[in-house]
């Protein structure tokens, strides 16, 4: 398990002073690619400067991609965790960049078990470029690779098994493959290594068309906070922290938001 | 499958997702269509977000270009959100949507 983190929320240039003054703010989360290795954004050093833990997490490593890896991404990672002086890094189980091509999002990879050996390679690379622990994300997907050979609880397990690393669970991409593959999202929180959580994420999203978009722009639905419930039924998570990248609300409807997620931790 | 036949296989499915490509064999091709629509929304509302001066000169017509230019002009590996703002606001210029500036004032910011 990680080490004790509580109710945080993404910290993003455009909501930068209301997460510095939001109170019960723990911890917060920043899009490392977006962070310069050698230069810290004032309001997170106000934040450090409080005592509050700032972790990166990455969206470009490709760790699922079959081509090479990019380390000089590890290594800025790597950089802005110690400019951060940050307890843990993440990224995702995912793909991006492939045959040239650069999705701009988070792709699912095929749960294949030479495709896990493929994102096992990576990640133990990456690790090693990296001087604190990695945690790794559970994505949400639109689409479901053919010929899967292991179920995700499955993959997810034998990637921490392999490589020792920390799971962070999102409650709402679970939500979401539920509502779009017919995921059972139970099966998948009792199918991983819960001792192994660092923290969790909650965000929200809209349905369009019958397609549930995780777009971390909309309110948390109940059916996330529901699952969140779930997982804390299993265990108590080191942290919870709230995603919302785009159409930002009042600062007072976030705050709400977190003291719903705060809530259901405390049961 | 070994490590070159997946990374074609991921590349396979990036060319469907991204640049017109069929969908690969064993894929949903409605979940493909649709995986397809998400992206290209989030790629234009990022690009929004980085040119508002640009979207909100193209006004209600943004859109259908913004889908024109990323038909031909997929996200290539290691192009980062700025220069593909850059980029479509380049060939909206050329195709006499967009008023050319003297200043690039689209280039002028880093990062991102």
């Amino acid at each position: 398990m990680g080490e004790h983190l509580g109710v945080g929320i993404g910290w993003r240039s455009e909501i930068d002073l209301t997460v510095e003054r939001m109170p019960g703010v723990d911890f917060v989360e920043v899009v490392a690619e977006n962070l310069h290795r050698d230069h810290v954004p004032e309001s997170l050093r106000v934040l450090r400067a409080k005592g509050v833990p700032v972790l990166p997490h990455a969206v470009s490593l490709s760790l699922g991609g079959a081509e090479p890896l990019d380390t000089a991404r590890v290594e800025h990672l790597g950089a802005v965790a110690a400019l951060l002086d940050a307890p843990l890094v993440s990224d995702h189980v995912c793909f991006v960049r492939a045959g040239g091509l650069d999705s701009g999002h988070l792709m699912p990879v095929p749960r294949t078990r030479e495709a896990l050996d493929v994102l096992v390679d990576n990640v133990t690379a990456a690790q090693e470029i990296l001087d604190r622990p990695l945690a790794l994300e559970n994505i949400a997907a639109l689409l479901e690779w053919p010929n899967a050979e292991l179920t995700e609880a499955e993959f997810l397990h034998r990637l921490v098994d392999r490589t020792g690393c920390l799971l962070l669970v999102d409650v709402a991409n679970m939500w979401a493959n539920a509502r779009n593959l017919g995921a059972d999202p139970r099966e998948l929180l009792d199918g991983i290594p819960l001792d192994r959580l660092a923290y969790v994420h909650v965000a929200g999203g809209v349905e369009i068309d019958g397609v549930y978009h995780d777009t971390h722009a909309h309110a948390v639905p109940q059916g996330v906070l529901d699952l969140l419930g779930e997982l804390c039924a299993r265990v108590q998570p080191p942290g919870v922290l709230l995603e919302r990248d785009d159409h930002y609300p009042s600062d007072s409807v976030l705050a709400d938001e977190l003291a719903a997620i705060r809530a259901v931790v405390s049961g | 499958m070994s490590r070159d036949e997946l990374a074609a296989a991921q590349g396979d499915l990036l060319r469907a997702l991204l640049a017109g490509g069929e969908p690969p064999a064993g894929f949903d091709p409605a979940a493909v269509r649709v995986e397809a629509a998400a992206l290209l929304a989030k790629r234009r509302r990022i690009v929004s977000q980085l040119a508002p001066e640009v979207a909100g000169e193209l006004g209600s017509d943004f859109t259908a270009l913004f889908n024109d230019y990323a038909a031909g002009n997929p996200r290539r590996d290691g192009t980062r959100f700025r220069e593909d703002a850059a980029a479509f606001a380049e060939w909206a210029v050329a195709r006499g949507h967009l008023t050319p500036r003297r200043k690039r004032w689209w280039r002028r910011s880093t990062g991102g």
